[in-house]
């Protein structure tokens, strides 16, 4: 105990000025006074209040700091025995393992993110306040006709219209209102637009071999519109992103983009299947049956096996072979209405050529 | 008169192992947190960097933690990221509209994002300066985020118009601000370095820069000649152009280049002062170029992994070559009553993931 009680020279900067002077600190019973070399007091440190802060090699010493000084910096030279009368600290293992779990929460937080993005986005979407969406729709859709050339058979368009108001009758009453583009393109596809736009590509009304096919496809994009499908995956996409970068760090592109791109992939699928039920939902309603849509599927999955053809269809409503079985699965009682009449059909047909008939 | 002071004040006697350790472990907790360690383990490798480091005797300390560093990061993705991935959505259903503020809007977006990042590395620099103690006083960066990247934004204009000659002043200048607004205590360094005598280094770099681009028109134009007239195969003549361009360019651009870099750290060290002692540093092109190929070999190998140790050798290298003519009178700086940003470097470690360490 001599020895802790023994004069030991030391440096001492009091945390106000950045100027360092030589001390003498010598160790009571309770703490530590620190004297300058002509035996002035400079100041008392509390053995409660010590703080381990390093060893100082060069004078085989330590460095001690003081939780009522918290600028003040002390090194004392030959003096590891002080380590023993400082304060045993265990936090930084404690800190630590907080940490380690803080971060597996925070993990499991973000996987609970990744889970409930689908639900979180549609709740979102039917907060878009419809004119809104409308608005956006019509923009997209202005674009597509600015672009590319409109078909704009008389009869065709009449035909069709009318199977969409008699499908959209099993839509919610806000979102009835839809508005029909035909665009000339070999496309084997369909869109449907935010707010109430569809957009029919020629290339599938040549591939469809009845009404009752065309009638299918309708039923699922108008399925799309009403439950603000779209909006939702806009809403997801930026969701996807936030977490992409909170994982990554990376708001540049390139990971949050490839993450993205895969969510993205799982989480339409979803939205496909959703649709594909309900439009059977709406065909039912309207009396029309899903044979149609059956048989369409069929034809999409036959054209997969085929290299060369242009079946973007596939690339927006993938895994047509799948999705035809599932449907067939649920299929309903044989068709007891026609989507259209044989004149209507021929018109739709026509829809695209330059001199309707 | 004092005793004489060693003109190099600085030492970094931190270890590689002890570096390396940190890393791997890192690497691990970054691994099982789906990265979210990554703010902590940031902060460790910090800890070590500075703390290695040694002036007149006495260590300095970094005093950031991980949770400012994730809470930066958490507000930037909700105040700048969000709104800005909101904006460039909105103007790309405005492109794909056709409409032509489109365009405008995302370039306009580009522009602010460009900005953001210049502001958001001199925020970065704010808190770590205000993170860094010596002898228990803070240091500190005043000036404005904003007004630094309008000035690196002249600086980028500037560039293309002066065909690069721009370079060595614009470079400068943002160098002078920088240090010109950092702080020890209550005190400013201040910066007086010049790009005048870097003219005659810049101007070799420039003409090798152009000899390169002739070399390389040469060989593209003869193995695209010896490809036409079949003596040789087109992807073997490729391979040959690239390898030979590769081994031309270490010697016609990164000598010159390095050469120049020496000249820049040089002058610039030249140019600082703090309270009357005056900074000076001999980085030699060969020494610098052994650090940045030593670095760039163990960035690559170890995935980035090992970044930290590549920092480690930076940290060493400057500690060795930095010296201080005089001693900066220290009793008469006084603690720094500014204690920084609450939340530290958000914007840059969102808008450009890939951090230093």
């Amino acid at each position: 105990m001599t020895e802790l009680r023994a004069d030991r020279p030391g440096r001492f900067s009091d945390g106000r000025s950045a100027g360092v002077r030589k001390v003498v600190v010598r160790v009571l019973a309770t703490g530590m006074e620190i004297r300058g070399i002509d035996g002035f007091l400079i100041a008392v440190w509390k053995t409660e209040d010590l703080r381990a802060d390093g060893d100082w090699p060069e004078m085989k010493g330590v460095r001690l700091r003081c939780a009522s000084e918290p600028d003040a910096r002390l090194a004392v030279e030959d003096a590891y025995f002080i380590k023993d009368a400082l304060p045993k600290v265990d936090e930084p293992r404690r800190r630590r393992i907080g940490l380690i779990l803080g971060a597996l929460l925070g993990a499991g937080v973000l996987a609970g993110l990744v889970l409930s993005l689908p639900m979180a986005s549609r709740l979102a979407a039917s907060l878009v306040p419809a004119g809104m969406e409308r608005d956006w729709g019509r923009n997209i859709a202005a674009g597509f006709e600015s672009q590319l050339r409109v078909c704009e058979g008389k009869a065709g368009r009449q035909a069709l219209e009318g199977l969409i108001a008699r499908l959209a009758e099993g839509l919610p009453a806000d979102r009835r209102s839809i508005t029909l583009h035909v665009i000339d393109r070999p496309d084997v596809n369909a869109l449907a637009l935010p707010g109430g736009d569809v957009i029919l590509f020629a290339g599938l009304i040549a591939k469809a071999d009845s009404p009752d096919e065309i009638a299918g496809v309708l039923g699922h994009e108008l399925t799309h519109i009403g439950r603000r499908h779209v909006s939702a995956a806009m809403i997801r996409g930026m969701g996807v992103g936030v977490i992409a970068t909170l994982i990554t760090g990376d708001a540049s592109g390139l990971v949050a983009s490839g993450i993205g791109a895969a969510l993205a992939g799982a989480y339409s699928r979803d939205d496909e299947a959703e649709a594909d039920r309900g439009g059977m939902d709406l065909l039912e309603r309207a009396g029309i049956g899903s044979d149609g849509m059956i048989t369409f599927f069929r034809r999409l999955e036959d054209m997969e096996g085929k290299p060369g053809m242009l079946t973007q269809w596939l690339g927006t409503h993938p895994e047509a072979g799948a999705r035809a079985a599932a449907i067939a699965a649920l299929r309903r009682p044989a068709p007891h209405l026609p989507s259209m009449d044989e004149s209507q059909w021929r018109s739709v047909k026509a829809i695209c050529s330059k001199s309707p008939p | 008169m004092s005793e004489p002071q060693s003109p190099r004040p600085f030492t970094q006697s931190g270890g590689t192992l002890a570096m390396i350790r940190v890393a791997l472990v890192n690497l691990g907790l970054s691994m099982v947190t789906l990265s979210l360690w990554r703010f902590w383990g940031r902060t460790r490798v910090r800890r070590l960097l500075w703390g290695g480091v040694s002036a007149w005797g006495d260590p300095v300390e970094y005093t950031g933690t991980g949770k400012e560093l994730f809470m930066g990061f958490l507000m930037v993705l909700v105040v700048i990221y969000l709104p800005l991935a909101l904006g460039f959505g909105w103007a790309q259903t405005l492109t794909a509209a056709g409409d032509p503020r489109g365009p405008l809007v995302i370039s306009l977006l580009y522009f602010v994002t460009i900005l953001l990042v210049a502001a958001g590395l001199y925020r970065a620099r704010r808190y770590q300066m205000s993170r860094t103690r010596w002898r228990g006083i803070r240091g500190g960066q005043t000036g404005s985020a904003l007004g630094y990247a309008a000035r690196s934004l002249l600086v980028w204009l500037l560039l293309p118009l002066s065909l690069g000659w721009a370079w060595p002043w614009g470079e400068m200048m943002l160098a002078r601000y920088r240090f010109n607004h950092t702080t020890f205590g209550d005190h400013p360094l201040s910066c007086d370095a010049h790009a005048g005598g870097l003219y005659g280094r810049f101007a070799l770099v420039w003409l090798s820069g152009l000899g390169f681009l002739l070399i390389a028109g040469f060989a593209v134009w003869v193995a695209a000649d010896a490809a036409s007239i079949g003596q040789m195969d087109e992807t073997v003549a490729t391979g040959l152009v690239v390898v030979i361009l590769l081994m031309v360019s270490v010697i016609v651009l990164a000598l010159p280049w390095a050469w120049y870099r020496a000249g820049f750290y040089r002058r610039l060290a030249g140019g600082l002062s703090f309270q009357g002692a005056r900074f000076a540093a001999d980085f030699r092109t060969a020494r610098l170029i052994r650090l940045v190929v030593g670095n760039m070999l163990i960035s690559l190998f170890s995935l980035g992994i090992l970044r930290p140790w590549a920092a480690l050798r930076t940290f060493r290298y400057a500690c060795s070559a930095i010296q201080v003519e005089g001693v900066p009178d220290f009793d008469a700086i006084h603690q720094n009553t500014e204690t920084g940003p609450k939340a530290g470097e958000g914007l840059i470690s969102v808008l450009d993931g890939a951090g230093e360490f």
